[in-house]
């Protein structure tokens, strides 16, 4: 009889042993997930897109680990445990490198949106005193024109900007603002010609 | 000793057990099929690879279906996993892998392919178009377009601009969306501002026989004549049939055509003369010249216009145009009239005298030679 049990025990053991000697790290993956998740949500793949490809990378290549593990006998999680606790580091660290681009872009936006309003305030003071009654003159034209074109790129770079959109605010405001600075220089140019004072 | 002899018996039993499942366990893994990891690492690092060289944008296609396959593989691993070791089969899994290997690979050489290719086009797009601002810029800043014409060249600039600004930052995709809306302005436009310039240009012949005459008539009579060419803005003075002065002016805003009616802003074409000296006390603009516009001729074209009744019956010809001063404002502003430097105009006002030829025309050379 104690040996039966004896050989039944060592039988449950065998078992054990062969069927889950490791277990997949689930939580560990889910933690992964998630932390590439909030990266997601920092806009990483838009601010450090190449950073953000690396941790995708890196997890890819550790699922890979996890599923030649579970085609196993003795399973060993062990160093995939490991390389997922510091994907959620390497995760969390591009998440907060995106937050502080995010922030540049946002700060070079701010500024650039500041600056053209300036120009834009300017160009409106200057453009009254072109030649009076020339309205339609061909320079005159080109000059409402452009400052049309330059208020609905302003318009649309706020639009841009509100929705948290930075980068496309930004490559809108740039073009813009070089616009605006070029208006103000040839407003400046037909004042001077036509000697008036501004 | 029959208790040893048991003891004995059930040990080895027990260890013959333990070697039988230990060989078996040795051969089941030995013989067991092995798992494609190094073909699905191979797969993962040429998707890697294929991402790194931005496949995913320039490649669309090839990189998901690359990543599809890749996805394959893995789903047909975990399904083989869920097997009993020996019968597991990783045919599927092997196959999926090297087909995402080979479409990976295609896609970022595709990709690299497409990023060079896309560079040169949006390169020479944005040169072309430069071109084309440019052309805009030289013909046409001071050429009275509708205002519907001019609003399209800026909403086309800026279009360029953030073309340009998309393809520094290497955001292909977006220059080349920005330069396709840019071209539909800019080309349109421009065909249409090269299409009015030409229709203008159709007086060439008649332009170029007016000033010979002016020109003659200056050398057979030893005389001053004055040719005005709209389109250079230029008051050519010559003397004795040579061409002594050369001066800016300054036009009536909607200067491009043939006077029609009082108030369309535009500078009479014709061969006029000098009917009147006006001194600094008798005008407003320094000095002035006034010329006998209309003519017989003008009178003429405005009857027939109104009988065409392409000008309305209560329109009134036009008149009162001058060579005056106070111009160098660096637009056209006047009238209908043509306005110097008031320097300029003191140097005019001496040589002219009543019945001095003006010659007005659209330009001296014809368009093709503008054009080179």
């Amino acid at each position: 009889m104690k040996n039966k049990v004896l050989m039944g025990l060592a039988a449950v053991a065998m078992v054990a042993v062969l069927s889950s000697c490791g277990k997949k790290p689930q939580a560990e993956i889910d933690a992964a997930n998630a932390a590439i998740e909030a990266a997601k949500t920092a806009e990483a793949p838009v601010y450090v897109a190449a950073e953000f490809a690396a941790v995708q990378d890196s997890l890819n290549a550790v699922m890979a680990d996890i599923t030649a593990q579970e085609s196993k006998l003795f399973k060993k999680f062990g160093p995939a445990k490991a390389k997922l606790a510091s994907i959620v580091t390497l995760a969390n660290t591009v998440a907060a490198n995106a937050a502080t681009k995010k922030e540049e872009v946002k700060a070079e936006t701010t500024t650039l949106l500041t600056d053209i309003k300036t120009v834009i305030e300017e160009n409106g003071k200057l453009i009254p005193k072109l030649p009076r009654g020339k309205e339609g003159a061909a320079v005159i034209e080109q000059i409402k024109a452009d400052v049309a074109t330059v208020d609905a790129a302003v318009v649309e770079a706020q639009g841009l900007f509100d929705k948290g959109s930075y980068m496309d605010a930004l490559n809108k405001i740039k073009a813009a603002k070089e616009k605006a600075d070029g208006l103000n220089a040839e407003v400046k140019e037909v004042l001077t010609k036509a000697r008036i004072k501004f | 000793m029959r208790r040893l002899k048991k003891v004995w018996r059930r040990t080895f039993l027990f260890t013959g057990i333990t070697v039988f499942i230990a060989v078996a366990v040795t051969l089941l893994i030995r013989f067991a099929p092995k798992p494609p990891e190094q073909k699905v690492a191979l797969a993962r690092i040429a998707l890697s690879e294929a991402t790194a060289n931005k496949a995913d944008t320039y490649s669309r296609n090839l990189f998901h279906e690359a990543r599809a396959l890749y996805d394959s593989a893995m789903v047909n691993w975990q399904l083989e996993n869920e097997r009993f070791l020996y019968f597991r089969d990783y045919g599927k899994v092997e196959t999926f892998a090297d087909l995402c290997t080979r479409k990976a690979k295609q896609a970022a050489k595709v990709s690299k392919n497409n990023v060079t290719d896309l560079n040169i086009f949006i390169r020479q797009k944005i040169g072309k178009l430069n071109t084309i601002v440019n052309q805009i810029n030289e013909r046409f800043s001071s050429y009275p377009l509708p205002p519907e014409i001019w609003k399209n060249i800026s909403k086309g600039k800026m279009l360029l601009k953030e073309a340009e600004v998309a393809y520094n930052k290497n955001d292909y995709p977006l220059s080349k969306a920005k330069i396709a809306d840019s071209e539909i302005l800019l080309t349109e436009s421009y065909e249409y501002a090269t299409n009015h310039l030409k229709e203008y240009f159709n007086s060439y012949p008649l332009w170029k026989k007016w000033a010979d005459r002016t020109i003659s008539e200056s050398r057979q009579n030893n005389s001053y004549s004055i040719i005005i060419d709209k389109f250079a803005r230029k008051c050519l003075i010559y003397f004795a049939g040579v061409k002594k002065y050369e001066y800016h002016v300054e036009l009536g805003r909607n200067w491009v055509g043939d006077k029609k009616e009082k108030g369309d802003k535009k500078t009479p074409e014709g061969m006029y003369r000098i009917t009147r000296k006006f001194g600094s006390n008798k005008t407003k603009y320094h000095k002035a010249l006034l010329i006998d516009y209309p003519n017989a001729n003008d009178i003429q074209e405005f009857r027939n216009e109104i009988a065409k009744g392409t000008l309305p019956r209560n329109a009134k010809i036009g008149s009162l145009i001058e060579i005056h001063g106070d111009g160098g404002r660096g637009i056209d502003w006047t009238e209908g009239c043509i306005a110097l430097t008031n320097s300029e105009m003191d140097v005019v006002f001496k040589i002219a005298g009543e019945g001095t030829p003006v010659t007005i025309i659209g330009s001296m050379v014809n368009l093709d030679q503008l054009t080179d």
